[in-house]
């Protein structure tokens, strides 16, 4: 396991109406890794993001940073940067200007400041772009330079809610990388995605959320090991495609080819969306 | 920076790229205040004749004759008073000027070149300046004419030195020392006279102005007056505080709507994950909404001031009430930010009270010609409020403890009003 824990939430939960958005929620986060929550629409991911950065009060449980601190406290607060998915910035200025803007409310000043917007512009990429007026951007660049702005006072808690939806596939890898290397810097970073891809890639650990309820969470291996189920292996000797259910495919499929003639073949190894259908007997996606 | 400095920055960095919102801050508001000034009958005497009325004390034949020019004046309305009706009439408003033709003045007429000129006073009502100025231009017109006259009479004149040069040639018993200085005199004058009929070709006024040096055919003395306000001086007194109260209204509703969208499209949120009270963001929002209708409201009372003949009673006073009003409506911003949870609904509702607000309060028809009762339920209005203190210091003239009751109220409005917005504020994110 990486380093202390950064962000602990116990037992919470909270209702809107009848809705019960996040249900008996207990986690925590620790310096150095990625944590990913994984859902579907309306699992409640953006609710407990929102809760932990002290947006939303909880019904119940609690919210503890840095082993104590409340996020209601303006000091706590500032060890978390957070890319909410509404994109949080101001249309009628300029790409730069937001930055400058929301680094000023972290505290930054002056020289320190330049040279955070100029690194934050780099980070996501906007660089040549930084001087036009964001209501002229693309929705990737909004929402890439929604991420930077929750970086710019390099906080040691990334709260980050599906910050790369609809970033082209490019940007987005180079994204990755970039959070990657702030990981293997010591920062925490908790990553909402309904993008199983995504957070099989990217996360350390993953949660795997579903009507507010945590179903299962774990590292991205173990989760499948112990939820995704058998490999399937799609085999065609001649006879018409067969599946073949089977835990070492491998080991299987030499079996088959000692056996006799194989045309072609496929194997699905299990995957997180497999361990989401074994979980709740719904598919992740519809596709 | 600041942080609530930064905010308010920003919020007016995005307001100045808002063409409509600053059409709708600053433009609508000043064509408001013209137009209605304007349709009301702008200067009041604009374009018509100038109401004076002139006090003869001196009662010579100069006297009348001069009394006589400026009620054949065109430019002018000229009734005769004593000197108390005179006091009395500018003091209430019913006539621009007084006209004093003082004693002496027929007498200093007779030597236009040496002794003290023909003097009058004129008592103008001090927020009317620009007329004032008129007035005496008019006065220095007639004064010069009258003057032209007695050049005109240059023959006469010049037959008479010559008259007397001959009295003093046959005077033999004379001092021939003093008979050459006599000669040398009436010669000087005698050229002088020539040269003054060539200047008649000239225009008078040029004449006086530029030919004879710092020669002047009216000393015109200015009285003091002090003028009891109860009518505006003219009709851009009324609608530029009016329109300052749709520029009130308009700034509070911007921006109670952008604090609505803030929450809305997300950006509050991130406000609020930086280490700053939510006091504080607030605040800057009451700050950008505050320096805005300060803004306003100064462009507008600069603009009458310098084009439309508003006299601010002082700066000082002016001030205060535009700092009251703004204080009041930063409030009432707040307050409007909580009435819809979207920016249509929050826009829809906020604009129809503050409509109503102003209907009542005077922003569309001035109170004064509403029936009694509107009047008394105008005062639960800040609009009526607001109007009243910029009027104070606009055209009622009130002293500094007559501004402190529609001040006092506008600032305990804005203050009850941010604070309750806040609360609620807290109240609408959490629902
Ligand atoms: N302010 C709110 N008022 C009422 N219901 C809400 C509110 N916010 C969230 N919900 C409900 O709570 C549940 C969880 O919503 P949440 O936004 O946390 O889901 P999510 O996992 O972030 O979904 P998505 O992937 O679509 O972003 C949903 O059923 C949603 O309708
Ligand atoms: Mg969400």
């Amino acid at each position: 396991m990486a380093g202390a824990a950064i962000l602990e939430l116990k037992n919470l939960s909270k209702s809107f109406g009848p809705i019960r958005a996040v249900d008996d929620l207990t986690f925590e986060i620790h310096e150095g890794e990625i944590f990913g929550l994984l859902g579907p629409n309306g699992a409640g991911k953006t609710t407990t993001v929102n809760m932990a950065a002290g947006l939303i009060e909880p019904d119940g449980g609690s919210v503890s940073l840095r082993g104590g601190g409340l996020p209601a406290d303006p000091a706590t607060r500032s060890c978390i940067g957070m890319a909410p998915q509404a994109l949080a910035v101001y249309d009628a200025l300029s790409g730069e200007e937001n930055l400058k803007f929301f680094g000023t409310l972290q505290g930054l000043r002056g020289k320190r400041l330049r040279e955070r917007v100029a690194w934050a512009l780099e980070f996501v990429d906007l660089v040549g772009r930084e001087k036009d007026r964001v209501k002229t951007y693309s929705g990737g660049m909004k929402r890439r330079l929604n991420l930077a702005a929750a970086l710019l006072h390099e906080p040691p808690l990334l709260l980050l809610d599906e910050p790369t939806v609809g970033v082209d596939p490019q940007s987005r890898n180079a994204i990755f990388e970039r959070i990657t290397a702030l990981r293997d810097d010591g920062r925490a970073v908790l990553y909402t995605t309904h993008y199983m891809e995504e957070a099989q890639r990217l996360c350390d650990r993953v949660g795997i959320m579903d009507h507010g309820r945590l179903l299962a969470l774990d590292k991205v291996e173990e989760l499948i090991r112990t939820h995704g189920g058998t490999s399937v292996i799609h085999v065609d000797r001649g006879r018409g495609e067969e599946r073949i259910e089977t835990d070492d495919p491998m080991g299987e499929l030499v079996k088959m080819h000692a056996e006799g003639k194989v045309l072609t073949f496929r194997v699905d190894s299990p995957d997180l969306e497999c361990v989401f259908l074994n979980l709740t007997g719904r598919h992740l996606r519809d596709d | 920076m600041n942080p609530i400095l930064a905010l308010a920055a920003k919020d007016l960095r995005i307001l100045m790229r808002d063409k409509t919102g600053f059409f709708f801050s600053l433009i609508w508001p000043l064509l408001l205040a013209v137009l209605f000034g304007t349709i009301f009958g702008g200067g009041g005497d604009g374009g018509g004749t100038i109401p004076i009325i002139v006090v003869d004390e001196d009662g010579t034949d100069a006297s009348r004759a001069f009394l006589a020019r400026l009620e054949a004046a065109p430019e002018l309305e000229v009734t005769a008073g004593t000197r108390t009706e005179a006091v009395d009439e500018v003091r209430r408003g019913k006539k621009s000027a007084f006209v004093v033709i003082k004693r002496g003045f027929g007498e200093a007429g007779e030597n236009p070149f040496w002794g003290e000129p023909p003097t009058v006073e004129l008592g103008a009502d001090p927020a009317r300046g620009a007329e004032a100025g008129m007035i005496e231009g008019i006065l220095m017109k007639y004064a010069s004419e009258r003057l032209k006259d007695f050049f005109a009479n240059t023959t006469l004149q010049q037959e008479s030195i010559a008259e007397a040069k001959r009295a003093v040639r046959e005077a033999d018993d004379m001092d021939p020392g003093l008979r050459s200085r006599f000669e040398g005199f009436f010669g000087a004058l005698d050229d002088l006279l020539r040269e003054t009929d060539n200047l008649q070709e000239a225009d008078t006024a040029n004449a006086f102005g530029n030919g004879l040096g710092g020669f002047t055919p009216l000393e015109v003395e200015q009285a003091e007056i002090i003028v009891e306000r109860r009518w505006p001086t003219n009709a851009y007194a009324i609608s530029f505080p009016q329109g300052i109260a749709w520029g009130l209204i308009g700034v509070a509703a911007g921006f109670g709507i952008s604090l609505v969208s803030e929450r809305t499209r997300g950006t509050l949120m991130r406000l609020q994950t930086a280490p700053i009270s939510r006091t504080a963001i607030l605040a800057g929002k009451a700050l950008a909404c505050f320096t805005t209708t300060v803004t306003l409201s100064f462009v507008l009372l600069i603009v009458g001031r310098l084009i439309f003949g508003l006299r601010p009673s002082s700066v000082g006073m002016a001030a205060f009430a535009v700092v009251s009003s703004a204080v009041a409506f930063a409030g009432i911003m707040m307050l409007l930010s909580v009435l819809g949870k979207t920016e249509q609904a929050a826009g829809g509702i906020g604009w129809a009270v503050l409509i109503m607000l102003s209907m009542f309060g005077g922003g569309m028809i001035p109170l004064f010609v509403l029936p009694g009762w509107m009047r008394t339920v105008s005062h639960v209005s800040p609009v009526k409020w607001s109007i009243l203190a910029l009027e104070g210091a606009v055209w009622r003239q009130f002293s500094f403890m007559e501004m402190l009751l529609p001040c006092g109220i506008l600032i305990a409005v804005g203050v009850v009003c941010f604070a309750i917005g806040a609360r609620a504020f807290d109240w609408v994110q959490r629902s």
